[in-house]
């Protein structure tokens, strides 16, 4: 009797053991659950001009929103299939680590304290836009450098690496300053605009996007300090190989779209050239032709033509968003390809 | 209360000196009045709330669906024009039957709405990520505060219980509750109960706001009742007991709907200011009716009028709860409340 009850616990405990293994595979990556949810849980700031904002309509833009509907193309075969999720600076990383967003897309920079274990576990994918933080004055205020505004004011929201870039930088020039944080940006803005401190810092795209929308924009001047490096990327959990890399080639994709001269308004016409030609091997594994490219990251083969149908090239939604003609222009400078004198540079698709 | 030009000369210009006042206060308001008139009519840009006005009643609902959320806010604003007005109706038996109905029908908008909104049963099913502007805001209103009704009168008569386990464990939930800020109870709700879960288990985004609304009000509202209790005089116990009524019967059919009709307006007072502490929700990144307009304020066509969303909001969120505070103070003189509490109004 006493055989048989150890050999009951024995079994039961054997079987639990398993039923836990089977609960959690190891190999189940979020990619899988994407796909099994028929949606990508995108996480986004929704409150920044230019990178994640609500149109009139409802829907969401900008080159953070573009991400997601390219990750959604790719994925899911459906730029639209895309549940936004509004995150607020602190808890943007919360949300990650609980599994209630799939990507963070949000304007976020990439650091090392964010990347590693022992600090928020991120994975960041290629970064889709680099920044740098910088400083902005009124054109009458004189104030042409930051050692100009040695005694002055300067407003900064508050939680960011905004904030520590802006002390980092002031404690190294020797310059005094006294700073006035917030908590939110509109707020930061308005007590610029109030005259409450003489100079505002933020990212330079944050800036001009703010320059755009006060009454007179040329009234205001971005000095040309650069307190910090701010390469904005997305970001996925640590840990999760399968999906960090299909988010990674998602958006190498993008870039290498735009290196191949390959737009959404040409892509079908590029497909069909190189499926007919032979001679076209870059081309062919680029675009999913042959070569299984997609196959290897859990992917359609054809991720790419995919990706570009759905959102454009790099360029495309760089010039749509940010572009001389958009409602947020900034220069392109840093984030133009590797040949212009840019960083966005994707590894071969080989 | 009458106005009439004697008093009112009586009133405002009883010597020199009070008709200086008077002037001077006059001239400053017209100022102020014209000024703001001025920004209202001449300097605002009214096209940010004009062109947005689907989002900030109903957030990114489907627009196929929009008749759904504004069947629902009509037949809200209808019910309480209804309820405002009822005392004033003529005498007619078409009235008098709808004055009986009022209640009820009021009780019929909630489930009604909930169907309307999420669908099913033939509507096309939307889901709560959808709802947002004032349709969310009121929809957790709304929720919680139902949810926290009930709950909240459990705690106060688990507080008066003669049993040890159920009046400390009232006690101590309540006594937590109110230690603890409202805003870190929501982001445990928003935060920390996904990282609880289990993985693949989700607890809806609506439903933790509207769970975490519910807990912290219930606290409050069990000490507006329990201070209603405690106004009743013991004799009403002790003459329903000696009628032969149970406990239940007592509480049920006795105590309570007094206790319910002195606590009213600290009652109504809750609920003002539950409607305003969902604003704290857009902090948590929902787009309730606060956090869509910050949404709308990052669109390029739109950046810079700050003033003008916020005005609008103050204007919505103080019609809100004018209207609640009305509608009250209607229940409470049609329930004599203050009758037999030395606090009439």
């Amino acid at each position: 009797m006493v055989r048989l009850l150890k050999r009951l616990a024995a079994v039961s405990l054997v079987s639990l053991l398993g039923a836990c293994a089977g609960g959690a595979p190891e190999s189940m990556s979020r990619l899988d659950t994407v796909k099994e949810r028929g949606e990508l849980q995108c996480g986004v700031s929704g409150k920044l001009p230019g990178f994640s904002f609500l149109r009139t309509d409802g829907s969401y833009d900008g080159i953070d929103v573009d991400i997601c509907r390219a990750v959604a193309a790719v994925v899911l075969g459906d730029s639209s299939a895309v549940d936004y999720r509004q995150l607020s600076a602190p808890e943007r990383f919360t949300a990650l680590r609980s599994g209630e967003i799939d990507l963070l897309s949000r304007n976020t920079t990439a650091t090392l304290s964010r990347d590693s274990e022992g600090g928020n576990g991120l994975t960041f994918a290629p970064v889709v836009f680099y920044d740098g933080q910088g400083l902005m004055v009124r054109a009458d205020s004189g104030i042409a450098t930051m050692e100009d505004l040695e005694g002055r004011t300067v407003c900064v929201g508050s939680g960011t690496t905004t904030e520590r870039n802006l002390s980092d930088a002031f404690l190294a020039a020797g310059v005094n300053y006294n700073a006035l944080k917030f908590q939110e940006k509109d707020q930061v803005a308005s007590a610029y605009l109030q005259g409450r401190c003489e100079s505002i810092t933020s990212d330079r795209s944050g800036l001009a996007s703010m320059r755009s929308g006060f009454d007179d924009p040329s009234a205001h001047r971005i000095l040309n300090a650069v307190l910090s490096k701010e390469p904005l990327a997305p970001a996925t959990v640590a840990g999760d190989p399968r999906w960090s890399d299909a988010v990674r080639w998602t958006i190498y994709g993008l870039i290498a779209a735009e290196e191949f001269g390959i737009t959404s308004a040409n892509i079908q016409a590029m497909v069909n050239a190189a499926a007919a030609d032979p001679n076209q091997a870059a081309m062919r594994r680029f675009l999913g032709v042959d070569g299984g490219l997609g196959t290897k990251l859990g992917l359609p083969d054809d991720f790419v033509v995919r990706a570009v149908s759905a959102v454009g090239n790099y360029g495309e939604i760089y010039d749509r968003h940010l572009g001389p003609g958009s409602d947020v222009p900034i220069p392109r400078d840093l984030n133009s390809g590797y040949r212009d004198g840019g960083l966005h540079y994707a590894p071969p698709f080989n | 209360m009458k106005l009439s030009i004697t008093a009112l000369r009586r009133q405002l210009f009883a010597s020199p000196l009070d008709g200086l006042i008077t002037l001077l206060l006059l001239a400053c308001s017209g100022w102020l009045l014209a000024l703001l008139g001025h920004w209202v009519l001449a300097l605002a840009n009214w096209k940010v709330v004009a062109s947005n006005l689907p989002l900030y009643l109903m957030g990114l609902y489907p627009a196929a669906a929009y008749w759904r959320p504004l069947v629902l806010m009509a037949c809200l604003v209808l019910l309480a024009v209804l309820t405002l007005l009822s005392p004033r109706l003529p005498r007619l038996a078409v009235f008098r039957w709808l004055q009986r109905l009022l209640p009820w029908l009021w009780l019929l908008a909630l489930p009604l709405g909930f169907w309307l909104l999420s669908g099913g049963l033939g509507l096309d099913p939307v889901r709560t990520r959808q709802w947002g502007g004032l349709t969310l805001t009121l929809v957790v209103t709304a929720g919680s505060a139902l949810l926290a009704l009930p709950l909240g009168v459990l705690l106060a008569l688990g507080r008066r219980s003669p049993y040890p386990l159920v009046h400390h464990s009232s006690s101590f939930y309540v006594e937590l509750i109110r230690a603890v800020p409202l805003i870190s109870v929501l982001f445990f709700g928003q935060l920390l109960i996904p990282l609880f879960l289990p993985s693949g288990w989700t607890i809806d985004r609506v439903l933790r706001a509207v769970l975490s609304f519910a807990f912290f009000a219930a606290a409050y509202v069990a000490e507006d009742v329990r201070g209603g209790l405690q106004a009743l005089p013991p004799t009403q116990r002790e003459a329903a007991h000696a009628l032969g009524l149970s406990v239940v019967q007592t509480v049920g059919l006795v105590l309570l709907p007094q206790a319910l009709r002195i606590a009213l307006p600290a009652l109504t007072n809750q609920l003002v200011g539950l409607v305003q502490n969902t604003s704290l929700l857009a902090i948590l990144g929902a787009v309730e009716l606060l956090g869509i307009s910050r949404s709308i304020l990052a669109n390029p066509q739109f950046i810079g009028r700050y003033l003008e969303v916020y005005v609008w909001l103050g204007v919505l969120y103080w019609l809100i709860c004018t209207t609640m505070t009305l509608i009250a103070r209607q229940l409470e003189a049609r329930l004599g409340a203050g009758a037999g509490s030395p606090s009439s109004g």
